[in-house]
């Protein structure tokens, strides 16, 4: 574009932002966006940073307590359990995402694979069914609409008072003005991802990675952009500017309030999901051929028994060198995680197919791609929420099996088996409160930026094919126009 | 043809020509569609789960049962579905089912340690939310209705023909009343014909049916003579429409999400995390601690037994079973406070619904369908309830008679006959709710 060009182009932005100012009812409308953007940044802000340092603290208690445990025989502090809490990621300033919806904290413990508990949104009013103050909700529900009700008349409006026949009969052609009154949507654009980009540093200087980051806020900016163009494209197609406003009000209720539901809906109804209770009656059904490891007389574990009683040339579990009661612990410990695991595998896989399904909504509405975008950039989305139950498993497995080990090596097997007899067995029946420093740190992060970028590239790919589709058919319409 | 019919018969050939409000009525009448039927489709797979967890638990129960001869043990190895079935109105108001469980499996150990497991749906699903009857008419309705009726006024006027009609017209309502109960009853039908059909076919009680219908239409009048009203003097179609929306934002996000903040500021709930931790602490302390310390605290609860807590063995199954009620009764008043706080919230929010239609619509409808947060509350007391009978079904065998009579079993308590007994009056079904949707506000 020449020189010239250019300066047309900033013309028409300004004339676009004077009529702005002029009419009362864009300028106010933008203000409240401003307003609700700005006060969802900071509240949300606010929230995530209390709950990072709640679970935080949560989290040290939870390991102190357990390290502090007195003296005791070891499969109690098997039984005793550990917490493991989810620390949000930075990110979730911007979007907390499933965080108020699945639970935040875990109880691990031995021969169980609990599911998180306290999930926020059982403590709540009902009263965020329909949207909640975060600016992921803000700016990809109703910033949209905002735009809408500043720009719907942007080209009809000249038309309808044949402005338009006028400007273009001076020879300026209607991309320039289509171009202009883009540029002005721009600036407001740009307004409203000012506080974005402001929790989006403090993001980084809290250790988010900065390609994330950006690419986050890439992600929000492309999203607008659609909407402009959006709102530019009908503003051109209609005559009226009546016409222009229904058809976009009708365009952001269907995109925005209709499908991200519908293709939740969707994906529920197409790949159901069988529930942890269901799913635990098929581990019931596995688990009951492994034997119960509180058993050591269990018959399913004849074999290990032989095969221990050889290996160290032995006629009997008494003059084994190792407690027999732990070593079955252990091996029925690993037995049954290995089938906890593959249904927990399997439900995960499900859950996530489920999300990819509903995520493929984003090529019929913007709204559900950038939704997607938005929390697998944050870490907030399904995907993180699975990492953090694995890496809980791991956790739990690790404390459990530590103290199986202990109980096969420090504690003997006759001590073991005398426990109940009187106070003094049971006494006898203990390890030292020093082996109870089997826990790894646990430090929950979201995923790395890599991952998470090349997990969102499907939905950047959504937004960007939405941008070449409508940039295409505002050149169409602006040919009709000529 | 008389007057009246005349009026309606004309107004419906006019709108039969314009395009868009066609567009916009097949669309309503597809969502609205598209609604019941996957709520339909929702709540089936809800009975079918429940009625396979039902098969696999009674068998589960039976080999337990058929297993171990030692009660203790058979407690212990016995898992009970409870569960709450989704009710007649369901599959157009989903309400909290997505959030509270509606299904558990409990056993006879401290229950504190285990109510607050879920078996909860897919996360990134329930945060998009679903799409049921009550969100269609909640929060769709009124963006269709502010679309068909903010122009009524507007259109004539910048089309010139405001003045002559107006003129011309016998009466007014000949002109607007007409064009109004048009567009009125046709959105009205395609909205509740599918709505219809379903309850027709899940055979929901007429009840139900009426004071939703009823519901539905004082709120749908609301959201039409608010348009009416709102675009009367205005010339200008999309400034009306704007202000409409600009309401419609207002009722439904912004006041909603205030009143939310405001009660969290206001309500302090304890941490669930709190409530199993001391339960953990109590139930696992009990091992370390004197045998009588645990009974004598039972025993305050539960007097009966006091005759029968001596012990002869440092691990007997009383004992057990005692200090995991024990450890419930630790945690019981931070467990009631957590409940409480949670009842205290959802009342509060009931005040808060009075100024957004759309909310007050929303726990009317989940409320008459029984998919509300108190439902899910009820459930809960009803777990407790069944957890309590079977408590005492087991401690006559665990203190008293060693020896395991299995025939006796058959008298277990069940589920189903807590929920059959349960007070009418606590009971929240379709009719009669009237007064209790009073005392959701207070």
């Amino acid at each position: 574009m020449s020189a010239n060009g250019i300066t047309q182009v900033l013309t028409v932005a300004k004339d676009e932002l004077r009529y702005w100012v002029r009419s009362k009812l864009a300028l106010s409308v933008l203000v409240i966006g401003i307003l609700l953007t700005l006060s969802s940044v900071i509240v949300t802000a606010i929230n995530m940073t209390e709950l990072n340092h709640q679970r935080q603290s949560l989290q040290n208690t939870a390991e102190e307590t357990f390290t502090d445990q007195p003296d005791r025989h070891p499969h109690r502090m098997v039984h005793y359990g550990h917490y493991a809490f989810r620390v949000p990621s930075p990110l979730s300033t911007l979007d907390p995402g499933v965080d108020a919806y699945t639970g935040n904290s875990i109880f691990l413990e031995g021969h169980r694979q609990n599911s998180a508990m306290f999930a926020d949104q059982r403590q709540g009013t009902a009263l965020t069914k329909l949207g909640s103050l975060s600016p992921a909700f803000i700016v990809q529900m109703l910033v949209p609409l905002l735009l809408i009700l500043i720009g719907y008349s942007a080209v009809s409006r000249e038309r309808e008072s044949q402005t338009l026949s006028f400007i273009l009969s001076q020879g300026t052609s209607i991309y320039t003005i289509i171009a202009g009154k883009g540029l002005a949507l721009l600036s407001v654009v740009t307004v409203i991802m000012l506080p974005l980009v402001i929790s989006g540093v403090l993001a980084i200087s809290q250790g988010e990675s900065v390609v994330i980051a950006v690419g986050f806020l890439l992600g929000y900016v492309l999203y607008l952009l659609v909407w402009s163009l959006v709102v530019l494209l009908f503003s051109s197609v209609f005559s009226k500017k009546s016409e222009s406003f229904t058809a976009l009000a009708f365009v952001w209720i269907l995109m925005c309030v209709v499908m991200p539901r519908i293709a939740s809906t969707t994906a529920a109804t197409t790949v159901p999901t069988i529930g942890k209770l269901e799913t635990d009656f098929a581990v019931i059904a596995q688990l009951r051929q492994l034997g119960d490891g509180h058993n050591a007389a269990d018959p399913a574990f004849a074999k290990l028994k032989a095969s221990l009683l050889e290996q160290h040339g032995v006629d009997t579990v008494e003059d084994l060198p190792v407690n027999f009661r732990g070593v079955v612990a252990r091996e029925s410990e690993a037995e049954l995680t290995k089938v906890l695991n593959k249904f927990a595998e399997e439900s995960m896989s499900q859950e996530l197919s489920q999300t990819l399904l509903s995520r493929n909504f984003g090529w019929l509405s913007p709204m559900v791609a950038i939704r997607s975008l938005s929390m697998i950039s944050a870490g907030t989305s399904i995907e993180t929420h699975h990492r953090f139950m694995r890496e809980t498993e791991a956790l739990r497995f690790n404390f459990v099996q530590a103290l199986n080990t202990a109980h096969v090596e420090k504690l003997s097997y006759q001590d073991d088996i005398n426990r109940n007899v009187d106070e003094a067995a049971t006494k006898k029946a203990r390890i030292g409160a020093e082996n109870w420093q089997v826990l790894q740190d646990f430090n929950f992060t979201a995923d790395p930026g890599e991952v998470r970028l090349q997990r969102s590239t499907d939905s950047f790919f959504q937004l960007i094919i939405w941008i070449a589709v409508l940039v295409g058919l505002i050149r169409l319409a602006g040919r009709q126009t000529l | 043809m008389s007057y009246l019919p005349e009026q309606l018969y004309r107004e419906w050939q006019f709108m039969l020509r314009q395009r868009y409000i066609l567009v916009l009525l097949v669309c309503t009448f597809l969502i609205s569609g598209f609604s019941v039927i996957s709520g339909l489709n929702e709540v089936d797979q809800q009975l079918q789960t429940i009625d396979r967890l039902k098969l696999a638990d009674n068998e589960d129960r039976s080999d337990a049962q058929a297993k171990y001869n030692d009660v203790g043990l058979l407690a212990y190895y016995s898992f009970h579905l409870t569960y709450s079935p989704p009710s007649d109105l369901a599959f157009a108001a989903l309400g909290e089912r997505d959030i509270y469980p509606w299904k558990h499996r409990i056993r006879m150990l401290a229950l504190e340690g285990q109510i607050y497991e879920s078996d909860a749906q897919n996360a990134e699903l329930a945060q998009a939310g679903k799409i049921d009857f009550v969100f269609v008419l909640s929060a769709l309705a009124p963006l269709l209705i502010i679309l068909l009726f903010h122009d009524l006024y507007a259109s004539e006027r910048t089309s010139g023909r405001h003045d002559l009609l107006v003129t011309t017209a016998r009466s007014s309502f000949a002109l607007w009343g007409a064009r109004v109960a048009v567009r009125f009853c046709s959105v009205l039908v395609c909205l509740m014909v599918p709505l219809y059909v379903s309850t027709w076919l899940s055979g929901t009680s007429g009840v139900s049916v009426l004071l939703t219908s009823l519901w539905c239409v004082v709120y749908l009048v609301f959201w039409t003579v608010l348009s009416v009203w709102w675009g009367k003097r205005a010339s200008s179609a999309p400034r009306v429409a704007s202000g409409l929306i600009g309401v419609w934002v207002l009722l439904t996000f912004v006041i909603p999400i205030l009143g939310d903040l405001a009660i969290n500021q206001t309500i302090h709930a304890p941490e669930g995390g709190e409530i199993v931790l001391t339960q953990r602490e109590a139930v696992n302390d009990a091992w370390d601690l004197p045998k009588k310390t645990t009974m004598d605290a039972f025993i305050a609860t539960h007097p009966k037994w006091k005759n029968h807590v001596e012990m002869q063995s440092m691990f007997e199954w009383k004992w057990y079973y005692a200090f995991q009620q024990v450890g419930d009764q630790t945690a019981a008043s931070l467990s009631q406070e957590y409940q409480t706080a949670a009842k205290r919230k959802y009342e509060l929010a009931g005040y808060v619904s009075f100024f957004s239609p759309p909310l007050l619509l929303q726990r009317h409808l989940t409320h008459i369908a029984n998919t509300d947060a108190v439902a899910a509350f009820e459930y809960e007391q009803q777990i407790r309830e069944f957890h309590k009978q079977l408590r005492l079904f087991y401690y006559p065998w665990l203190f008293t008679q060693p020896e395991i009579d299995k025939a006796g079993l058959a008298a277990m308590p069940s589920f189903d006959d807590v929920v059959q007994n349960w007070p009418e009056g606590q009971s929240a079904s379709g009719a009669g709710s009237a007064p209790q949707i009073h005392s959701i506000a207070r």
